[in-house]
């Protein structure tokens, strides 16, 4: 069946079966493999995408339940061709290991904060509940989401060499390296231990 | 510490951190070709048994099948998917599809298909007749049943013996015994196991591989197929994580074969479940450990036998039981160990490299018994390890190797004050229904390969006409920023940013022979392979600065990307200068190639703990505090570092509490995605606090020693520890799953009774 479908802002018209299930068309006839499957049953969230602002598995979605709807992908986020600050957050706070859950914990964070714009990190985590992440512990993940929301917490701030690192790097081209995300734990967490180094 | 590094101990996102937050990095799995074929395997659904015949003829009346494999056309040559290298000892007894089939999961047949669908429609035809054979599930069963033969040469697959000291006199000693079991485990990395091959008409092929040793899967696929080695090019392909699980050459050989025989492009991607019954495992392992120590704590010895669960294939198990008799001696200093350790084939699914190389397993079978120790003693936990942990520069006995500037009593010692230990430890742990608990563990694991064979590396250095560099290295990137580590030791010794510094993964035909990236060697042996690289150019750079500036080198200095007269500093040449002027004037090439020969393998430490809250009446148990400890060397990527603790524990409380792949009667487990395999999600997980102990006393980069692996080895053991100080239980059957727990108290109320 023939099937328009708007995607990241852009009209498809696509042929597909009636059983074809968004991820496939997102990937395979689209060419959106920034959408990734790494359970095929709603599980890991690992295909997470946005369709009318909510986040949605879209390996147990079918591509038909998608018409006239707005659906946004990984690729959507960074679409002016500058990294949006969710991504950027992501960045900066060593979110980011084997990157296969990446878009999923992205769009499902994108989702929450487009529904709550200051979300607490026990929001943030049960927002990202169904989505796994097998490399970091979700600790990077939840503070770039915090971080992302403009709530800055003890955990962004740079310490004082990392400002001059900064200031000595500020040659064109050169992306400066990510603050040190465990400087201080989080602004909520009481202080009981003493720093690690 | 020296403070004067300008890179190393700062902090950096992993390199293709960019396309990864944008979707545009293409994975193994994403990959397509024009004219790709798709492969799909039909997977053995018995235990044990014959193929007695493959009809495979629906099938392949199908439009759009190409082909149908099985053993019956395919060769009986046998291989080893672990082999590093040709001639290496290992337990050859794997053939690319199975007559005798040996687990549920074990490869019988492929289909070959333009696309996904038809090859999964074709598998459903193929019609296959089994003789079922007696399925032998544990290895008590496997050892017992002599009269069934999982493989000809019998089921007991490896048996060793480690021995170090002499017998002590052990009258007034407090003999202690307890037995831990470990579960089959699956690795989870998000991305499921996949290949992609292309046979050329002339007999060659090239293959992209997630895999963790590029040249392993070369010299094993050519010597299946008969291939000259360079006629077929591995690359790696950007991969979604391994943990150990992508180690061993699983999709591999039967991908290349199947594009072999076509001489065409074929993909072959596994669902999940295909992930969690036929690839690998993390081995089941069993061990009784009994210490007779002195009333005061001090051990006197530890006598250990394990019983290691290979599954259906011997893969990597009789080495990794080889380390796992090696793991005790590098973290308690033991009059007496005796160690015997015995591998069994069983039809369960094929075990093998995980994350820890049996470090995990077996020091939570150690960590559980002496927290039991100290119960027995009324010793404090932290108290009983202090008094016999190695100290640094301590001689490994069973090894005879030096545990080098091993400093875990001082991740001990610095950990339980973090932590607070004393008074969370004295705090009651209510007899509610809620009931909290500490518990604390000490881990220790390895540094490369040293010792077990020549563990070395290879690199190409070149520096390119606008002050830039290339690092030519067969790294290869399971996501935990191995590439980056490589680009900050580079930058360190060369004085410029690190984003000046690509550094390659592996691919056959142009990056130099690397073994791969695991077993703990990516830093201490791979990253001082690079700052012997890099240390090499930066002569070779001065050595031509010398020439341009018509100075002697002893008066040069380097900085920042440029060549100075010292005292002068009017005098200078840039870098890029000297890359161009090379080319043009023939000054000497600015170019190094080192290979890095390791002579030291000293041991990683981490010393964690955990706090956790048990629902009595649900038996389901939160860990709510959880400080990780790390004797690390040096931190080269600080923020990675204490990431791969943040992740390794996250792994380590699922081991400890929700993760294993049973079987049933039938050898099949009800395991078969992610709906039934219990991961830690975010809001189970605790909020991790990590401290790093940084001393630079080994030959690592800058001090650097290993971290991936030994981070998760102590997790499980500090968190069962709490759920037994909560609970005032002696739980040691992982994961402690409600059913466990709420039938132990059920037991300790009975008693009490």
């Amino acid at each position: 069946m023939e099937l328009l479908l708007k995607v990241n802002g852009t009209a498809w018209e696509i042929s597909a079966r009636p059983t074809a299930r968004l991820i496939d068309v997102l990937r395979n006839q689209m060419g959106l493999t920034g959408t990734k499957e790494g359970c095929g049953e709603g599980e890991c969230g690992a295909c997470t995408v946005i369709v009318d602002g909510k986040a949605v598995n879209s390996c147990v979605m079918l591509a038909v339940q998608a018409l006239g709807k707005e659906v946004l992908t990984v690729e959507g986020l960074a679409a002016s061709g500058e990294l949006d600050t969710l991504q950027q957050k992501f960045v900066e706070q060593g979110a980011v290991q084997c990157g296969f859950c990446t878009p999923g914990m992205l769009m499902s964070a994108k989702a929450l904060l487009m529904a709550n714009p200051l979300p607490s990190d026990q929001d943030i985590r049960k927002a990202l509940a169904g989505n796994l992440c097998r490399c970091t512990g979700y600790k990077t993940i939840v503070a770039a989401v915090r971080a992302a929301s403009g709530q800055e917490t003890a955990a962004m701030e740079v310490p004082a060499e990392k400002e001059e690192l900064l200031a000595d790097l500020s040659v064109p081209g050169l992306a400066a390296p990510a603050p040190d995300v465990d400087a201080a734990g989080p602004a909520s967490a009481p202080p009981r231990r003493e720093g690690g180094e | 510490m020296s403070d004067d590094l300008r890179y190393v101990g700062k902090s950096y996102p992993v390199h293709d951190v960019a396309q990864k937050v944008t979707g545009e990095l293409i994975y193994g799995s994403d990959l397509n070709f024009p004219g790709m074929l798709y492969a799909k395997l039909l997977l053995s659904p018995i235990a044990h048994g014959m193929v007695r015949s493959v009809d495979s003829s629906r099938a392949e009346a199908l439009p759009g099948v190409l082909k149908v494999f099985s053993h019956l056309n395919s060769p009986a040559d046998t291989y080893c998917r672990a082999r590093l290298y040709p001639g290496q000892e290992c337990a050859i007894d794997e053939t690319l599809f199975s007559e005798h089939v040996r687990f549920v999961g074990d490869r019988v047949a492929a289909v070959v298909a333009i696309s996904q669908a038809i090859a999964e429609a074709a598998v459903a035809l193929i019609e296959v007749d089994y003789e079922e054979l007696p399925a032998l599930l544990t290895t008590k069963q496997a050892l017992e049943r002599s009269d069934v033969l999982i493989h000809a040469d019998g089921n007991l697959l490896f048996e060793m013996q480690i021995e170090s000291g002499e017998r002590p006199d052990i009258s007034g000693a407090v003999l202690v015994s307890s037995t831990t079991a470990t579960p089959r485990v699956h690795h989870a990395a998000l991305e499921p196991h996949v290949c992609v091959a292309q046979g050329h008409s002339t007999g060659g092929m090239t293959v992209w591989t997630t895999s963790q040793g590029a040249y392993g899967v070369r010299t094993v696929i050519a010597d299946l197929l008969g291939l000259e080695y360079h006629k077929v090019r591995v690359i790696k392909a950007p991969m979604g994580g391994s943990f150990g699980g992508k180690t061993e050459f699983i999709v591999e050989p039967v991908t290349a074969f199947l594009a072999h025989e076509t001489r065409r492009t074929v993909k072959l991607l596994f669902d999940r479940e295909e992930c969690i019954r036929a690839t690998m495992v993390r081995p089941a392992t069993e061990t009784t450990i009994r210490t007779a120590c002195a009333p005061d704590g001090q051990l006197l010895e530890l006598e250990a036998t394990t019983t290691l669960d290979s599954g259906g294939y011997a893969s990597s198990t009789p080495d990794y039981a080889d380390h796992m008799c090696k793991k005790v001696t590098k973290l308690y200093r033991l009059p007496h160990y005796d160690h015997r350790c015995q591998v069994v084939y069983t039809n369960t699914p094929v075990a093998g490299a995980a994350r820890g190389w049996g470090a995990p397993e077996m020091i939570t079978a150690v960590e559980i018994h002496l927290a039991k120790v100290a119960k027995r003693l009324r010793i404090d936990p932290v108290e009983l390890r202090l008094k016999n942990l190695v100290q640094p520069f301590d001689i490994d006995p069973v090894t005879d190797m030096s545990l080098g500037d091993a400093r875990v009593a001082e991740c001990l010692e610095r950990g339980a004050a973090a932590f607070d230990w004393t008074a969370r430890r004295a705090r009651a742990t209510g007899k509610g229904r809620y009931r909290r608990g500490v518990g604390v563990a000490c881990g220790a694991h390895k540094n490369g390969q040293f010792g077990s064979f020549a563990e070395a590396s290879n690199m190409a250095l070149k520096m390119n006409e606008d002050g830039t560099f290339e690092l030519s290295a067969s790294l290869h990137e399971p996501g935990c920023g191995v590439v980056t580590v490589m680009k900050i030791i580079v930058a360190e010794v060369l004085g410029v940013h690190p984003d000046l510094i690509a550094a390659s993964e592996a691919d056959t035909s142009a990056t130099p022979f690397d073994y791969g990236t695991f077993g703990s060697r990516m830093t201490y042996v791979v990253g001082a392979c690079a700052q012997a690289t890099a240390t090499e150019l930066k002569a070779s750079i001065l050595a031509a600065a010398a020439e341009i500036l018509e100075t002697p080198l002893e008066e040069l200095v380097a900085r920042e990307g440029v060549v100075y007269v010292a005292g002068d500093e009017r005098r200078s040449v840039a870098f890029r200068d000297i890359a161009r002027l090379s080319h043009m004037k023939h000054v000497p090439a600015i170019q190094a190639a080192t290979t890095y020969y390791a002579t030291s393998n000293p041991g990683s430490y981490s010393v964690q703990f955990a706090e956790v809250e048990v629902d009595c009446a649900t038996g389901l148990t939160a860990v709510t505090d959880f400080l990780a400890v790390g004797d690390v060397g040096r931190a080269i990527n600080r923020g990675m570092v204490k990431a791969q603790f943040q992740g390794a524990v996250q792994m380590g409380i699922g081991y400890a509490l929700y993760e294993h792949v049973d079987v049933d009667e039938a050898g099949r487990s009800g395991v078969d995605g992610f709906k039934n395999y219990h991961m830690v999600n975010a809001p189970d997980m605790p909020d991790i606090d990590v401290l790093i102990v940084e001393h630079e006393g080994d030959d690592g980069p800058f001090g650097a020693k290993s971290v991936g692996e030994v981070a998760m080895v102590p997790t499980a053991a500090a968190v069962v520890n709490a759920v037994n100080n909560a609970l005032g239980t002696e739980l040691s059957d992982l994961p402690l799953i409600p059913d466990r727990i709420i039938a132990a108290l059920a037991a300790n109320e009975g008693g009490e009774a």
